[in-house]
């Protein structure tokens, strides 16, 4: 149960950190969404860069981001994502979630014994 | 929002997996790809830059897994690897797949064939719009919860009454004589009468042409329009749209055809499907009953009135509205309505009431499910074997990880393709059966039909009884397999250890179908039994010889004093033909099934407080009558000559109408009033004996006999005796009738022992042969399923009854040894099933036959030839035990 949570909530940031790459940088394909997020996370993505693909199949499905076939660097078919309107709309709603949860878990944190009584 | 767009995206990346297996593959190709790329850049070998990029990829089949769960429905693809699994191994045994198919097939077709009749019965909505708004309102008396209303009681009703949306009135669907032009000999259609309202408050909008106008039913005889049906617009007008507007005959009087219904309204009633619908202002036209004004009398009730309730108000209010409306009929007019109610019925409460047969279709319907048991547990014994069989197979697959919930659904996937392969073939059966109810003709010139069809909800019912059953004999083998000891079952070798618990499960599925079949039998064999009796049983006329054809000269205008001179001069010129033994004139014919009621008053008879009059059942007839029918006069005398319209009434009765009014004294030279106390005084110069008036299977009725001349009516029967062929005299009787009236149509010119057969003997024998059907069905399916627990015993005995074999056992010991269990279990089965036998028979004593009393002779046919049959279904495979060679037997496996 407890390693399943961990994946939801790696899932769940991995998706928002999909959104805002793709927010960022604007159209690219599945291996340069990895790179982006390794360089900026460090090894979140280090070891598993293939769980990024169900996560980007789910975002697809829920219309969040588009993709279609395009030549990648080296000039082979590679597959290019994309924000959506409804993409960008949803990684506004989640920055916001996401700032808000951060900051309230942020000052549990800090918060120390006598602060509580 | 997002998980069901989430869902659709699935349901359409399902359709296209393949593509999507073939875009992930591609996808990662080119990650690993551009990764290598980049470690080559960073000064790795190209051996190494892949390692590098493969790990650092991750674990693809593992991914590729997580891709799939996200990106479709996994249990639909896991489904369909069970289903094909399942056809697979289906595939691999086609007899046992055949056996079962059929087996189900039967038992649902059998069931949804049956189930067809009640649904027409009982269940279809009326073909109108909002159906469920549509009630039915019935005058009640102390016999009868179903009357109908006279005009004036309607036009009350509609008038007074707040609960509806519109109360509508109709009569019974009539013989009307319709000509196209003037000079054509009138044919009979079927007409009914309707309130000017009725098609509009149904929600019926006339397919061609208007309905009727409010003002075209105010003025008795004067607006003389028509809307014609579907069927017969299509029939005698080749659906003409120009057949509105037209001018035709019915009963000799000019009608303006005005509308077409649709064909989505073939009428409200369950059989018959009117030609034609007229303003009740037209009643003249049609009068049915001489003696009554229709528009005046309170009493001459011949209107069946329904009504559609307003949105939301309750039944109960309308029931107390109306209830409040009979006590103040009975107030007003203490003469018609004394101890006279009225209620409220909703469709199915109407259909229960108006006509009986639907009785025998429950009854059909039960035995039917009964065969469909008899089916499901024969079903779920052979699955059971060929679980045990594949026990082995199951073992392995739990070993290697297969959960047991998903073993279930692989098992059950397999029931649920047997039950739907059953069902398939029990929707062919059903439409088979439903083709041999519409063999059944009814004996009228009036448009009835076997209503009985596969519509939309049989067919649902037929699907739902195939998932049913797939569950009820698919579960049990299915629990049982995966339960399975895996040690035991690996270790392959088939071992039965003796007394093992799970036989229990086989052992009852034997029991009950020995007692359902016995059952089956024991009710089909009572049908047809004490149906037989009641045909020997004698009804009490004669049959043979007789020619009938009936007559209506109001189909050509004739007055009533017209109408018997026709009548008088018929039967003159008849009686002296050639070949003519006797000739007779009668209202109705015996199991015509349409005799009018009259009420009385039998003179010198305390009658109780709270009733005005009796009610019997009676028949006006000519002088020719008892002779031509062989109705034997016990006392008293004939009708003669003299009683003619001038002379005393007389009346003859029947001998249980004699013991029921004066049981001590002779009803001979007796007197009754007719109607009330105060009415007319008729003597009773005879008492008849009691014969059978509707139907083989009757109580005995009260029933009063009145000479035409003094009782006359406008639509009769004429009875023919002859000496040879009696359809020899239709030509010399249709001379006699062009002599007196050439455009005179004949009516129902048939013999009356065909008559007779088709209304008495025909419809109970399809009943008959249908339970006997079921009976037969239901005692194979038993006798399979006997057959094929034994045979399975043996085989998994096989090596133990070598070894008894080799060390000496008799033949007769290993016989008594595969068939003891079986005899055993055919003897719970059988008192099990005389248990219900019994019990079922109390039902249809009740219920269809009125009459009380054990059957003996049904069970000493049945039981016996039940147990000699499943005893030999047990004999066969027992016998092959015995010749099981040892050396063979050890040698197997």
């Amino acid at each position: 149960m407890a390693s399943k949570q961990k994946t939801d909530v790696l899932q769940g940031t991995l998706a928002l950190m999909v959104l805002k790459t793709l927010d960022v940088l604007g159209t690219l394909h599945g291996y340069g969404i990895a790179r982006r997020i390794e360089q900026i996370s460090g090894d979140i993505l280090s070891v598993n860069q293939g769980t990024l693909y169900p996560v980007l199949l789910k975002l697809e499905q829920e219309g969040a981001i588009a993709s279609e076939w395009g030549a990648s660097e080296n000039n082979r078919r590679a597959r290019f994502y994309k924000l959506t309107r409804q993409g960008r709309k949803q990684l506004q709603v989640e920055t916001q979630d996401w700032q808000q949860t951060a900051a309230i878990i942020g000052r549990f944190f800090e918060a120390n014994a006598e602060d509580l009584s | 929002m997002k998980s069901l767009r989430r869902f659709f995206a699935r349901l359409s990346t399902f359709a296209t997996r393949r593509a999507q297996d073939e875009r992930l593959r591609e996808e990662i190709g080119e990650h690993i790809a551009l990764q290598t790329a980049e470690n080559l850049r960073a000064g790795m070998s190209p051996v190494e830059a892949r390692r590098q990029a493969m790990l650092k990829f991750g674990g693809v089949e593992a991914m590729k897994e997580d891709y799939r769960t996200a990106r479709g429905l996994l249990f639909v693809e896991n489904w369909l690897q069970d289903v094909r699994f399942a056809l697979r191994s289906l595939r691999r045994t086609p007899g046992l797949t055949a056996f079962v198919v059929i087996t189900l097939a039967l038992g649902i077709g059998m069931t949804s064939g049956t189930f067809s009749m009640v649904d027409a019965l009982i269940f279809r909505p009326y073909p109108v719009p909002h159906p469920s708004g549509v009630i039915t309102l019935a005058s009640t008396t102390r016999e009868s919860s179903f009357d109908e209303f006279s005009y004036r009681e309607y036009l009350d009703i509609h008038d007074k009454t707040k609960s509806y949306d519109g109360v509508i009135a109709n009569g019974d669907m009539e013989a009307v004589g319709f000509s196209a032009e003037p000079g054509a000999t009138p044919r009979i259609k079927g007409g009914m009468m309707v309130s000017a309202n009725y098609f509009q408050v149904l929600g019926v909008a006339p397919r061609l042409g208007r309905g009727f106008r409010e003002d075209e039913d105010q003025v008795p005889g004067r607006d003389a329009v028509v809307v014609l049906g579907p069927d017969f617009w299509k029939q005698e007008f080749a659906s003409d749209p120009s057949a509105v507007g037209r001018i035709i005959r019915l009963n000799g009087t000019q009608f303006t055809v005005i509308g077409v219904a649709p064909e989505t309204f073939p009428g409200m009633e369950i059989f018959g499907h009117p030609d034609l619908y007229m303003p009740l202002a037209m009643a003249r036209a049609f009068s049915t009953n001489p003696q009554k004004n229709f528009f005046e009398d309170r009493d001459d009730r011949e209107l069946n009135v329904r009504a559609r309730l307003k949105r939301g108000t309750p039944l109960q209010q309308a029931q107390n509205e109306l209830s409040t409306l009979a006590t103040n009929f009975q107030g007003e007019y203490p003469k018609f309505n004394r101890g006279r109610g009225a209620a409220v019925y909703t469709q199915f409460e109407t259909r229960i009431r108006e006509d009986e047969s639907w009785k025998f279709g429950v009854t059909f319907v039960v035995l039917a499910l009964a065969v469909l048991l008899v089916a499901c547990t024969n079903v779920a014994g052979l699955l059971l074997s060929r679980a045990r069989a594949r026990s082995h197979e199951i073992a392995v697959r739990v070993t290697l990880g297969a959960g047991r919930v998903r073993l279930i659904r692989l098992l059950l996937t397999e029931s649920l393709i047997l039950a739907s392969m059953g069902g398939l073939g029990g929707i062919v059966i059903g439409y088979g059966v439903v083709e041999w109810f519409h063999t059944f003709q009814f004996m009228t010139d009036l448009p009835w039909a076997v209503p009985f069809r596969m519509d939309t909800r049989v067919l649902l019912a037929s699907v739902a009884l195939s998932v049913f059953s797939a569950l009820l004999f698919g579960l049990a083998p299915a629990l049982q397999s995966t339960r399975a000891d895996l040690v035991n079952a690996l270790k392959a070798a088939d071992v039965d250890v003796p007394g093992r618990k799970h036989l229990w499960g086989r052992n009852m599925l034997v029991v009950a179908q020995v007692s359902m079949s016995l059952m089956l039998l024991t009710a089909s064999f009572l049908m047809a039994h004490s149906f037989q009796r009641s045909l020997l049983e004698r009804t009490g006329f004669a049959k043979d010889h007789l020619l009938m054809v009936s007559f209506d000269p109001r189909l050509l205008q004739y007055n009533p004093a017209q109408t018997q001179q026709f009548y008088k001069l018929l039967a003159e010129r008849v009686r002296v033909a050639p070949g003519v033994q006797s000739e007779a004139l009668t209202q109705n014919v015996p199991f015509g099934g349409d005799f009018d009621d009259m009420a009385f008053v039998p003179d010198e008879f305390q009658m109780p407080r709270d009733r005005e009059n009796f009610n019997s059942t009676m028949d006006s007839v000519d002088e020719g009558y008892f002779k031509t029918m062989r109705i034997p006069i016990l006392r008293g005398r004939d009708f003669l000559a003299s009683d003619a319209a001038e002379a005393p009434r007389v009346a003859i009765v029947n001998e249980r109408f004699a013991k029921h009014y004066w049981p001590a004294g002779d009803a001979v030279g007796k007197h009754i009033h007719l109607d009330n106390r105060a009415g007319t005084l008729v003597e009773i110069v005879g008492v008849a004996q009691t014969i059978k008036y509707e139907g083989t299977i009757e109580k005995p009725m009260d029933f009063v006999y009145m000479p035409l001349a003094q009782h006359p009516i406008a639509r009769m029967v004429l009875m023919v005796q002859s000496s040879g062929d009696p359809l020899q005299l239709v030509q010399p009787v249709k001379d006699i009738v062009r002599s007196l009236d050439p455009n005179l149509p004949m009516l129902q010119t048939r013999s009356y022992g065909d008559f007779y057969v088709n209304q008495a003997v025909k419809g109970p024998r399809m009943g008959i042969n249908l339970v006997a059907t079921l009976g037969a069905v239901g005692l194979l399916l038993a006798v399979a399923g006997l057959y094929g627990l034994v045979a399975f015993n043996v085989s998994r005995r096989i090596r133990e009854i070598g070894i008894r074999i080799a060390l000496g056992a008799q033949s007769s010991d290993v016989l008594r040894l595969v068939i003891g269990r079986g005899l055993l279990l055919v003897g719970i089965g059988t008192v099990i099933g005389l248990a219900m036998g019994f019990t079922l028979e109390q039902l249809m004593n009740s219920v269809l036959f009125n009459s009380g009393g054990v059957d003996i002779v049904a069970y000493i046919i049945v039981v016996p030839s039940m147990f000699l049959v499943t005893t030999l279904a047990a004999y066969v495979p027992a016998r092959r035990a015995c010749r099981i060679a040892p050396t063979q037997a050890l040698r197997y496996e």
